[in-house]
């Protein structure tokens, strides 16, 4: 029976944090600025919290200063509600919006690199659904750093990280999370380079392992975006929330789906189709190339189908234009620097000179772990977990329902971050020790572990990991049918039996890069198959999840997916309400916190 | 597919646990448009699922996918075959892992250990200058912002301090030095002596022969050598 996996030492500490992103990072600093003397650990599964992939971000970050005298926080709440298709939490909406421009502040006051304004200010762009007096016109909103927004954000939190003294374990994942009694004392861990177990015990964790759209074809997240997070909540028991809700980016560069920020159309680019015609009048007559994603990705795919796409020869794909010659040479050389050179090393394309070719990429997971607006993590719609907390992609407050508008991803982490860290010191007060681990606990990665290590199978790691991403690709995508998901989730059964067949390549522990994606391949199976049956129960249209049988929004579905799978491929559901209390304050323009028509 | 190459690649290996190191050679047929990343991937797909490298974002954003290319260091993920072919002039390729840290398995190496030299740089404000009175943003013109910008680009990936010419022993390297400079140009920050220290200290600027490999081999094309520039002649 090969090796015996055992948990090589435990350690101790105050708050573990399972995922040293932005969102993690900056809950890890708001509880050092209240109580600086605790111990906190922030795990990552790459060398440093700097590589996280907020760093990768490109576009901007949403926020409303109160004193804008055009721009008011109360619009941003209803483009976040109307982009979310009638799908997200107003109470985190409005805490959200209301402290987007606090946390600018912090963060440009801890040392981020803001781009400025002739009169020293930070400069603000315009992007995709955001809008001014109730989506008139488009709003000047998303505060960057240049096109490395993210970058700037995961340095300024790294970076106060450092100097709290917060700990960091890189080049390791969190393989099984501990509870005890219901509740959660913290998660056993595992090292890439000596190949060991340890046990963390921690008074507070907190989940922010960040996206999981690796599972598709075509995908602007990296490698390690493989759904870990999400896969150690379910196989501890706890629900997800609406993990059917995928969004896709229009505008992803053709081959690897490496993306295209949306402040390119920001700053003006245009899509168009193989008639150089910019097709988003079409589709959006007001909103035009700055839509919301879901509307633009699905218009793009239309005009494919219609004959109207081109096709990459190097990469063997299809695609459509996207247009920036007619940009002036400055946004080209200091707006937009980082993305156009991307274009020029991936695609070989010049956007001063040439079209660009692009297509739809799976971008972002809008669903995750359900937590409050407190980020507390919920077991049900009564109850919460005690001692977990999550937040950032993993989690699922809910700011962004079903679709997300761009730039609300890196404001929800730096705000719910926050929060997150804020209930934690609260948690903190009245927390106790966790007792040690009984010696001979059973531990779910030993199991995981062993069945790879053991496994003596014909199956090639990587051939079923080109099925799956083609299999979601083409049948839990943009567009889902009641058929596609039926034959996706039967497929997917058959990926799981297969993965649990694949010889690993050694069966050394230490920097073993092969077991350690045959994990990763294993978790995205798993988050896989609760997309794919949260499509297939949701039989309606709204946001990121559409559905070709039922093309409509329905109010039969007014409701978040919570979603357990006690056994692989065995998914149960409940619902989450959705909370409405902007409308139900019957303030301003209330009605229009309804369930209203979407159109752009 | 339509234009195909066959390379060669001559990769260093390392067994952690036999602590045995060997050259392996893999021939793989490929399209010119595949970055090395997906070579390396085709490699673990088709031939040996055991070699080891490291990437994440891989499009030249976050650094972890540095090695050396026919003794160029450079990023794996930005390096497309087609380009690779043209700019050494040969089909074979000899690949080694980062000289910066210690090897953990053939092309990876233990960055966290280099990181711990970043952290001495103190990369966050030591001391920031008082806030505004209003609440507000600090005011930093945009040509302020842009005599240093492009030093804050730097992801980290160590191709420059690979390619310096000064010790690691000794030196602190060109991507931490420049972190401090950056500092040392941010208005905001008021620690100003303390990152002078920082500077000049043992292993500090002066380390640093101004013989400009780092900017030469800089995947981002920052001019690394010009900051420390900077810094030798006290110009922030
Ligand atoms: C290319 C790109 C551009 C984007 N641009 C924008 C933009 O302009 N504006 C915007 O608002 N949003 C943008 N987004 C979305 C936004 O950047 C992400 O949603 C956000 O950065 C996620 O942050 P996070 O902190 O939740 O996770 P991450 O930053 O991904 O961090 C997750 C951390 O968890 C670690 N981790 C994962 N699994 C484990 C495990 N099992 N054990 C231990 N650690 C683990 C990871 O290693 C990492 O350190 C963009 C996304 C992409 C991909
Ligand atoms: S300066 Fe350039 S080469 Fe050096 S670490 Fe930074 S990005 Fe890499
Ligand atoms: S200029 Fe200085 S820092 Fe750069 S490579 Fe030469 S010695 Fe190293
Ligand atoms: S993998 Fe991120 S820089 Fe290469």
């Amino acid at each position: 029976m090969g090796k015996t996996l055992t948990i090589d030492s435990t350690l101790r500490c105050d708050v573990l944090v399972i995922g040293a992103g932005g969102a993690g990072l900056r809950a890890a600093t708001a509880i050092c600025e209240q109580i600086p003397a605790k111990k906190i650990i922030a795990l990552t599964k790459l060398t440093s919290p700097q590589k996280s992939h907020t760093t990768t971000a490109q576009g901007g970050m949403a926020a409303v200063d109160p004193k804008d005298p055009i721009d008011r926080p109360i619009f941003h709440m209803f483009d976040t509600w109307k982009g979310s298709d009638c799908s997200a939490d107003q109470n985190v909406i409005k805490k959200v919006c209301e402290m987007g421009w606090e946390e600018v502040v912090w963060l440009e006051k801890h040392g981020m690199h803001f781009s400025r304004t002739e009169e020293g200010r930070i400069a603000k762009r315009p992007f995709g659904g955001h809008m001014l007096n109730f989506g008139d016109t488009k709003a000047f909103r998303a505060c960057y750093e240049a096109d490395r927004t993210g970058k700037g954000i995961m340095d300024t939190v790294w970076s106060e990280s450092l100097r709290y003294g917060v700990s960091f374990f890189g080049q390791c994942v969190a393989t099984e999370l501990l509870l005890k009694d219901g509740t959660c004392i913290g998660a056993v861990i595992f090292r890439y380079p000596e190949g060991k177990f340890l046990a963390i015990l921690a008074k507070a964790t907190i989940m922010a392992t960040g996206g999981n759209t690796r599972m598709y074809q075509v995908s602007s997240n990296c490698r390690g975006n493989t759904g870990d997070g999400l896969a150690l909540a379910l196989n501890a028991g706890l629900p997800v929330m609406a993990l059917e809700a995928v969004q896709f980016h229009p505008t992803g560069m053709v081959g690897p789906g490496i993306l295209a920020s949306e402040a390119l159309r920001g700053e003006g680019a245009i899509l168009r189709n193989k008639d150089e015609e910019p097709f988003m009048e079409r589709y959006a007559p007001t909103a035009k190339d700055l839509a919301p994603r879901d509307l633009i990705s699905r218009a793009v795919v239309q005009e494919m189908r219609e004959g109207r796409g081109l096709f990459h020869e190097g990469h063997n794909a299809p695609h459509v234009w996207l247009d920036l010659r007619h940009l002036p040479k400055e946004v080209h050389e200091k707006k937009i620097q980082e993305v156009c050179s991307f274009f020029k090393r991936f695609v070989g394309v010049d956007p001063e000179k040439d079209l660009c070719p692009v297509t739809p990429t799976a971008h972002y997971q809008m669903g995750g772990i359900p937590t409050n607006e407190f980020g507390e993590v919920q077991s049900d719609t009564q109850s919460i977990v005690p001692g977990l907390f999550a937040c950032g992609e993993v989690a699922a407050a809910s700011l962004h329902g079903l679709n997300r508008l761009g730039t609300n991803s890196l404001l929800e982490l730096i705000t719910m971050g926050r929060v997150t860290g804020e209930r934690v010191v609260e948690y903190l007060k009245d927390a106790k020790k966790p007792e040690d681990l009984p010696p001979d606990a059973e531990h779910i990665a030993f199991n995981q572990f062993s069945t790879y290590l053991n496994a003596r199978g014909k199956e090639k790691y990587g051939q079923i990991r080109d099925t799956l991403r083609n299999l979601m690709m083409e049948k839990v995508g943009i567009f889902r049918t009641e058929e596609s998901l039926v034959e996706a989730i039967e497929s997917l059964r058959e990926l799981k039996e297969r993965a649990m067949h694949v010889a690993v390549g050694t069966t050394s522990l230490k920097a073993n890069q092969d077991l350690w994606q045959i994990w990763e391949l294993n978790n995205l199976i798993t988050v896989s198959m609760v997309i794919a049956q949260g499509a297939l129960m949701r039989q309606e249209s709204r946001g990121g999840h559409f559905r070709e049988d039922y093309p409509e929004r329905s109010n039969e579905f007014n409701y978040h997916t919570l979603a357990s799978m006690p056994e692989f491929d065995t998914v149960t559901f409940g619902k989450r309400p959705i909370d409405m209390s902007i409308f139900e304050a019957k303030g301003e323009r209330f009605e229009l916190f309804d369930y209203i028509k979407r159109e752009y | 597919m339509s234009n195909s190459y066959t390379i060669t690649l001559e990769i260093n290996r390392y067994d952690p646990d036999t602590a045995l190191s060997w050259i392996q050679t893999y021939k793989v047929t490929v399209g010119g448009m595949l970055r090395f990343v997906d070579v390396l991937r085709k490699i673990n797909d088709e031939q040996d699922p055991t070699l080891a490298w490291a990437s994440s974002c891989e499009h030249a954003q976050c650094g972890s996918c540095g090695i050396s290319v026919n003794g160029k260091p450079l990023l794996a993920c930005e390096l497309l075959v087609k380009d690779a072919v043209e700019q050494f002039n040969t089909h074979t390729f000899r690949l080694r892992p980062l000289t910066i840290a210690p090897v953990l398995r053939d092309l990876v190496v233990d960055l966290e250990k280099a990181y711990d030299r970043v952290h001495k740089a103190k990369p966050y404000l030591i001391k920031p200058a008082p806030p505004q009175p209003d609440g507000d943003e600090y005011r930093i013109s945009p040509e302020t912002l842009e005599t240093y910008s492009e030093a804050t680009r730097c992801i980290n990936c160590f191709c420059c301090a690979t390619a310096c010419i000064s010790s690691h022993d000794h030196f602190l390297g060109p991507n931490v030095t420049m972190a401090n400079i950056v500092r040392l140009m941010d208005q905001r920050e008021m620690a100003k002596e303390e990152r002078m220290d920082i500077l000049y200290r043992e292993d500090g600027v002066y380390r640093c022969h101004t013989a400009r490999a780092c900017s030469f081999v800089c995947p981002k094309d920052i001019d690394v050598s010009h900051f420390l520039a900077l810094g030798k002649e006290g110009k922030f």
